[in-house]
């Protein structure tokens, strides 16, 4: 790859600086990577990604500044929420395959190499730790793989339907076979609930301070959910299964039992997330705002939605 | 400044059904002042409530919902209450029974008086 001409990198500036919304601060940013201004770019980059959070390179490229500063952790942060925007981009799968084999852990390596060798089977580096990982991992009793599990080795297939997520009055991808909602456990009368996935809390969307609402599964991919456009709310489950999992880890370390609820208040919103089965949580993000009782109150009403989507079973 | 610290712990761990108060070095996870029953592990809960927060706070920042105030867990036997207070973060461990209401306001307070 060439370095980019210096015409460029001033084009580049001028429009970030005339417009800081502008997709033009991913090359910028990449560019200032490759000269060794790994804290400029990631300034650039973060601050990008507050007018552009579904930017898919712009979180590649997080990725891989964290990944220059030895975070790995936010590395994959950032890949996961690429890899929720775009399930088979080869770069997030081929970086948490080489962080996962890095750190030992062979079973989710392998998942994000095959991934990526689906995706792209000419990557030599890609094949050579693939051959690695399986002569030391058997291959698993054909009975043992669910065939909705997350966990599915299909090249280039997403372990669950794409995300349905509808847009503020803008058409979704088309409904995925999501699990319908047979003999609905008899909700509440102002509890309609809708079947398509991608407007399960449209009716939610009527209340000014709600932002949107996900039902996720623990690897943070969407099953269902409604959000507002731009709210960003989509990459959230992503980011977020791994908190899930240190909550569920502080609740029985501190002999708490079984959790009910995480609540985040940030500056701008409030986000609220709840076990619906072992293996689904509900997440809801409101605005910062509401108060506290009526989160809650919301909250509610969307596991009542939720479970009766799931078909009262959760 | 520990009498600052011992002070808001004080008044924390005085709220009924408050199991544990201590104020955190968020960063390296570790307690620096603690006030916690008899059995409740406070370089445990420091090190999770902390790992927790970091984590949360990532994700919200990631998806430009901003910085992270309060984390708020509940569980079938309690509450974990986590307030960013700087450098420090302050953290209530609280039976189920606790008026939940209340130990958020001390432990915003506590956040508050450490800023």
């Amino acid at each position: 790859m060439t370095a980019p001409a210096a015409a460029d990198l001033q084009r580049w500036s001028t429009e970030v600086a005339r417009d800081p919304s502008s997709p033009a601060f991913v090359p910028l940013a990449r560019a200032l990577r490759r000269q060794g201004r790994r804290d400029a770019a990631l300034r650039l980059c973060l601050r990008g990604l507050e007018y552009n959070p579904s930017h898919v390179e712009a979180h590649l490229l997080l990725g891989l500044l964290y990944l220059d500063g030895g975070d790995r952790e936010r590395a994959c942060d950032e890949w996961g929420i690429a890899l929720h925007l775009e399930p088979d981009n080869f770069d997030a799968h081929r970086g948490m395959g080489f962080v996962y084999l890095e750190r030992g852990d062979y079973p989710l390596a392998l998942r994000h190499l095959e991934r990526a060798v689906a995706v792209r089977p000419t990557d030599a580096a890609v094949r050579e730790a693939l051959a690695f990982l399986r002569e030391r991992m058997p291959a698993p009793p054909p009975a043992a793989v669910r065939p909705s599990a997350p966990t599915s080795a299909r090249p280039g297939a997403a372990p669950f339907p794409p995300p349905a997520i509808r847009r503020d009055g803008v058409a979704g991808p088309a409904a995925p076979a999501v699990r319908p909602a047979p003999a609905p456990a008899a909700p509440a009368p102002h509890m309609a609930v809708p079947s398509d996935p991608g407007k399960l809390f449209e009716p939610m969307l009527d209340d000014a301070p709600f932002i949107g609402a996900l039902i996720i599964d623990m690897q943070g991919l969407v099953v269902a959910g409604t959000t507002r456009a731009g709210s960003g709310v989509e990459a959230l489950g992503a980011v977020l299964a791994a908190a899930i999992d240190e909550a569920v880890r502080t609740a029985r370390h501190l002999e708490l039992g079984s959790w009910r609820s995480i609540l985040l208040e940030a500056a701008q919103a409030v986000v609220h997330m709840s076990p619906l089965t072992d293996e689904m949580a509900l997440l809801m993000a409101v605005r910062r705002e509401a108060p506290t009782g009526w989160v809650l109150r919301s909250a509610a009403r969307a596991q009542g939605l939720a479970k009766t989507f799931l078909g009262g079973d959760a | 400044m520990s009498d600052l610290f011992a002070a808001v712990l004080t008044r924390l761990s005085r709220v009924p059904g408050v199991r544990g108060a201590m104020i955190v070095d968020i960063s390296a996870g570790v307690p620096v002042v603690a006030e916690v029953s008899e059995g409740v592990p406070s370089d445990s809960i420091a090190a999770l409530a902390a790992s927790l927060y970091n984590r949360t706070a990532r994700a919200a920042e990631s998806v430009a919902f901003g910085h992270l105030d309060t984390l708020q867990l509940e569980a079938d036997a309690g509450h974990v209450v986590i307030a960013d207070a700087g450098e420090t973060a302050v953290v209530a461990v609280a039976d189920r029974s606790a008026q939940l209401g209340l130990v958020r306001l001390e432990v915003h307070r506590a956040a508050e008086a450490l800023k």
